[in-house]
């Protein structure tokens, strides 16, 4: 391995992230794999931003509107028929907001590893708040990302991007 | 005996309290505290058997938590519940006096394997 390499952070799989949120949100999450998603602007997403000790970007996670609100509403137990309303509204309640966020938070743990630089979420971009042209170019990027369409069981489906940015 | 529990999320602090349920420590009087510096009070003043804290927290994170409570003398013990869990955080949280480190996302089990030592 290059020392470049040495440099980045840690690349999931799609096991890594299936082993997570089943974990996290309690139910037999299943993934497919999807082509690259940067950010729904008509209906909104929310943007994660994975920092580095010294405050640089490493990551960037995307996720679409149907699956903030049903991955908000499973880390909490709330009921599906909220989430649904909140697709249909394009807004998340405050709760939904708060509880996706430490998912995000927690997905933290997926681009770490021992030798790597430590990296964790500094900011989220929640639906109906655009993020930087910088967090979007950086979600945009080829390569190193991985696409994925979600379904949380009793909820629904919706895509999640996680991208190495440098 | 007195849990107390540490994290700046609210969904989280709920999913801690009932993972302790599934893993058997129900009877228990569990308060929460939603960051470090409140923690820190808390422990002063509700002396609780058993701190549970995240790492990454606002006001003060789990770490320096842990450092101001050994510096004061104050040797209750201490788990982290966090997101982290690299060797090399495991190793800063024991070598800062953390009995234990639970990665997230735990189960029941895992509470179990670290807790059955500590709680009565």
């Amino acid at each position: 391995m290059s020392a470049d390499l040495d440099q980045l952070v840690r690349a999931p799989g799609a096991a890594d992230v299936r082993e997570l949120l089943t974990g996290l949100l309690g139910r037999d999450v299943t993934l497919e794999p999807s082509d690259g998603f940067t950010g729904d602007a008509a209906t909104g997403s929310t943007f994660a931003v994975y920092v580095d000790d010294q405050l640089t970007t490493r990551a960037v996670a995307v996720v679409d509107l149907p699956l903030s609100a049903y991955a908000g509403a499973a880390v909490g137990l709330l009921p599906a028929g909220g989430a649904q309303d909140a697709v249909a509204e394009r807004d998340l309640t405050p709760i939904l907001k708060e509880n996706l966020a430490e998912v995000l938070n927690v997905m933290a743990a997926l681009l770490n590893e021992e030798g790597r630089p430590h990296v964790k979420l500094a900011d989220v971009h929640h639906v109906g708040s655009w993020p930087s042209p910088q967090v979007c170019a950086d979600a945009a990027a080829t390569g190193r990302r991985l696409d994925l369409t979600v379904t949380i069981p009793l909820y629904g489906a919706g895509r999640l991007s996680i991208v190495g940015v440098r | 005996m007195k849990i107390l529990i540490a994290d700046d999320s609210r969904v989280m602090r709920q999913i801690v309290i009932r993972t302790l349920r599934q893993a058997g420590y129900g009877g228990h009087d569990l308060i929460e505290a939603e960051n470090g510096a409140v923690a820190l009070e808390l422990v002063h003043t509700q002396a609780p058997d058993l701190v549970l804290s995240d790492w990454n927290m606002p006001e003060m994170n789990g770490i320096d938590l842990l450092r101001a409570l050994r510096a004061s003398g104050e040797q209750v013990p201490f788990g982290f519940v966090t997101s982290e869990g690299t060797p090399e955080m495991v190793d800063r949280a024991m070598s800062s006096g953390a009995l234990f480190l639970i990665a997230k996302p735990f189960t029941a089990d895992s509470f179990r394997d670290q807790l059955d030592a500590v709680v009565a």
